[in-house]
């Protein structure tokens, strides 16, 4: 390889690499690293625009960690931080639906068959549709003739294309994500818009249910949930200390996955009413008890350890167990109140009027954004890099497709989930902003202002520089923490 | 690099094996499940104001007039320009300069070069919120807030579009500037007349994602632009919400006509688009 370049002397080399270089870099310099700097100044300052502007020159005062030390003692700044954090509570769902859209997209084939099948359901639901319109006149089921003939077109395109049309369509949400989608979604979510008028009828439905049984509701719903939840718990620990034995799991790995068990521990702790600091700790120091005698047990070092390969598996696993052990920690605290609550008919929620489900909301819909995301091309291509043999030597194995799926492709796509869920992290940490401005102003109370909704309302509303600056490089010690442990344990396949 | 990673190899053996009525079915309800927004938003644009808080989606007549509307409140199509400048500008800046970058990086080599890189990619994993504020304070003292300058020159310089460009320049064989250089050509020569034409597929994904990008941007028009003429259509749009939040039928005829142009361009460009996640591995 002693090709181009290495011609001529080295200065000479570096003044034409540094030329081609210099455009992109001075303006990189002048717009990201000079107010990089600036930042990290600004944070250990006192700037208030309101005191410190291009007409009243105060001096600006340096305040040390001062900045720091007020966000941790603000209620709200934690509030927020939480906010931001549980929004990402999304996340495995998002990962989950993408990666069921990719298996589906990839099971599409276009035999003969199966094109001959999409044409005749394609002329059902057209008659169907067209039957139903002249039934009932174009108000009342003009709707479902559209659909019907959306749902024709699409199956037809699909079978055309192979499938890919589904992909566009699932991609669609994605590609559009903007003010525009977020002002359409306020509307959806109106208390008598389009989403709780579909409800309404279901939650009736269900609460005439559970009316019908209440003591069973009562006692059912929070024991079904427990004992799942303790059932998935065991699991986990059991899973985690047999990685350990066969030393396909490392010590970053083990507590990681323990830290991840203590999420919605401590949140259904402090539901419960105990304090934040409490339901935090608590979980924490079981953790740390848990770590400490899964890890003092003898194994055998293998050389995956070296790199805790293990890693991404876990975090992927994680992933999934985390949200819903959630929900079913949400089962297990107000499960009981169902009867309650149906004996009056269940109402449909205020979304984005009301505390608690303000943030569900905006979860509904970015699972909406997310399932056709780019995650979901990435879970496609690495379905198709997945090797044909393994599913065959498993079918020679009579492998269920269960089996299949838990033996091959969930392992195989590991170092796909890892770096999808970690960027989504990333990104969670900074989102928020947009859905918050547009849909909510960050309310209801604050219950849907995330970190950066926050920086913006301080660094540009109230003008506190000093403060929201801190608060970014809060956001950037989180982000920073991340991305090293992406890049010291994600497959570099995955994002290469 | 794109060629070598098919975006989907159908048929291989686990594949094709099972499929069906039932997928089909499953797919297209889903996929219906993923565009009822989008129909429930174009109904509700011809809708007369009473009707748009009715539960039933379909208006009694359908009202062409709403669009016209839309323009009388507000300027759309001045938003729209604005949106298109703004995003056209970012994206020749940053198309540019990236390409120069990236061929600094793939194509010559220079001491010091992957370090520098390796800096270059770490930034990428910068939080934009951390130099916003400053960023916004060196526009006040360049007396920028409130331009289009101010909008265009912070988004036009990024790592991103260097590291997705120097990955595609990689998979160009050397052996093609070698000859080149053989012939006479200058380092200027083997960029312009050699490299940047063989890497159009790459130049043309990284221009869609920074055109789409920041014809969403939000953020940062949001702080900077004081002038409703000045708006982009994003902020716009939001801008429309607060003081005519009430008029559904309208909002949804404005969001219908911003949307839709979206959903044409990425009907005709996803294939470029797939290829660009596939190449980044990122989000766009």
């Amino acid at each position: 390889m002693s090709g181009l370049g290495k011609r001529g002397s080295p200065r000479r080399r570096l003044v034409s690499g540094i030329a081609f270089l210099l455009p992109n870099i001075l303006g990189f310099a002048a717009f990201t690293l000079v107010p990089l700097v600036m930042s990290f100044g600004i944070a250990f300052t006192d700037w208030d625009t309101l005191r410190h502007n291009i007409f009243r020159h105060e001096t600006l005062r340096f305040v040390g960690f001062e900045n720091f030390s007020w966000l941790f003692h603000h209620p709200d700044f934690l509030h927020y931080l939480g906010n931001t954090f549980f929004l990402m509570l999304g996340l495995p769902f998002a990962i989950a639906g993408s990666l069921g859209a990719a298996l589906l997209l990839t099971r599409v084939s276009h035999r003969p068959v199966a094109r001959r099948g999409a044409f005749i359901f394609a002329t059902l639901f057209l008659t169907g549709s067209g039957l139903l319109l002249r039934m009932g006149g174009m108000s009342q089921v003009g709707v479902w003739f559209i659909f019907g003939v959306l749902a024709a077109v699409s199956l037809v395109a699909g079978v055309l294309t192979g499938g890919s049309v589904y992909r566009t369509l699932f991609y669609l949400p994605n590609f559009t994500a903007g003010v525009a989608t977020f002002v359409l979604w306020k509307k959806l979510y109106n208390p008598s818009g389009p989403i709780n008028a579909a409800l309404g009828p279901v939650l009736d439905g269900f609460a005439s249910v559970v009316r019908s049984a209440p003591d069973l509701f009562s006692w059912g719903v929070p024991l079904a949930c427990g004992v799942v939840a303790a059932a998935l718990t065991l699991w986990q620990l059991w899973r985690l200390r047999q990685h350990w034995d066969d030393a396909t799991a490392g010590p970053v790995s083990v507590v990681s996955g323990l830290l991840m068990l203590a999420v919605p521990v401590g949140l259904q702790l402090h539901w419960l009413g105990l304090s934040a600091v409490t339901a935090v700790g608590g979980p924490l120091g079981v953790v740390l008890i848990g770590a400490v005698l899964i890890l003092k047990r003898p194994r055998r070092w293998g050389p995956v350890c070296a790199r805790d390969a293990g890693l991404s598996a876990e975090i992927a696993l994680a992933l999934g167990l985390v949200p819903l052990l959630t929900l079913l920690a949400v089962g297990v605290t107000w499960g009981s109140r169902l009867p309650a609550l149906a004996a009056v008919g269940l109402p449909a929620p205020n979304w984005l009027g009301d505390y608690d489900w303000a943030k569900p909301a905006i979860m509904i819909m970015g699972l909406w954004a997310a399932i056709g995301s780019n995650n979901m091309i990435l879970y496609l291509a690495g379905l198709s890099n997945i090797p044909p043999e393994l599913y065959e030597a498993a079918d020679m194995d009579g492998a269920s497709p269960l089996q299949r799926f838990w033996h091959i492709t969930w392992p195989q796509l590991a170092p796909v989930t890892f770096f999808i869920g970690v960027m989504g992290v990333i990104y969670g940490l900074q989102g928020g902003f947009e859905m918050a401005r547009v849909m909510t102003k960050g309310g209801p109370a604050g219950s849907t202002t995330t970190l950066s909704y926050f920086i913006y309302i301080e660094g540009f509303e109230t003008g506190r520089l000093g403060y929201a600056s801190a608060a970014a490089w809060v956001l950037f010690a989180l982000v920073f923490i991340l991305s090293l442990l992406n890049f010291r344990f994600g497959n570099r396949s995955a994002n290469d | 690099m794109a060629e070598t990673h098919p975006p989907f190899r159908k048929n291989t053996a686990h594949q094709a094996q099972r499929s069906g009525p039932w997928l089909s079915l499953v797919l297209v309800a889903l996929s219906l499940l993923m565009i009822a927004p989008f129909v429930w938003m174009a109904l509700t644009s011809f809708k007369t104001l009473s009707e748009s808080s009715d539960p039933e989606w379909m208006p009694g007549a359908f009202r062409w007039g709403n669009y016209p509307e839309v323009f009388k409140i507000i300027p759309f199509l001045r938003f729209a320009a604005n949106s298109l400048v703004i995003a056209g500008w970012v994206t020749v800046l940053q198309v540019f300069t990236s390409a120069l970058a990236a061929f600094s990086f793939a194509r010559l080599e220079w001491p010091g070069r992957d370090r520098v890189f390796f800096l270059y990619l770490a930034t990428m994993m910068l939080p934009g919120l951390v130099t916003l504020i400053p960023t916004f304070q060196l526009m006040v003292r360049m007396d920028m807030v409130d331009t289009y300058l101010g909008l265009v020159l912070p988004a036009a310089f990024g790592a991103f579009g260097t590291f997705l460009l120097r990955q595609f320049m990689l998979g160009i064989p050397r052996a093609l500037d070698e000859a080149a250089e053989i012939d006479g050509a200058s380092k200027w020569q083997i960029f312009w007349d050699v490299i940047l034409p063989l890497s159009r597929p790459g130049l043309v994904t990284l221009a869609i994602f920074t055109f789409m990008g920041n014809f969403q941007s939000f953020f940062w028009p949001l702080v900077m632009m004081k002038t409703v003429d000045k708006f982009p259509l994003p902020v716009g749009l939001m801008f429309f919400d607060t003081e005519r939040g009430q008029a559904t039928h309208l909002l949804m005829a404005a969001v219908t006509m911003s949307v839709v142009p979206l959903i044409i361009i990425f009907v005709l460009l996803q294939k470029q688009l797939i290829r660009g996640i596939q190449l980044g591995g990122v989000k766009g």
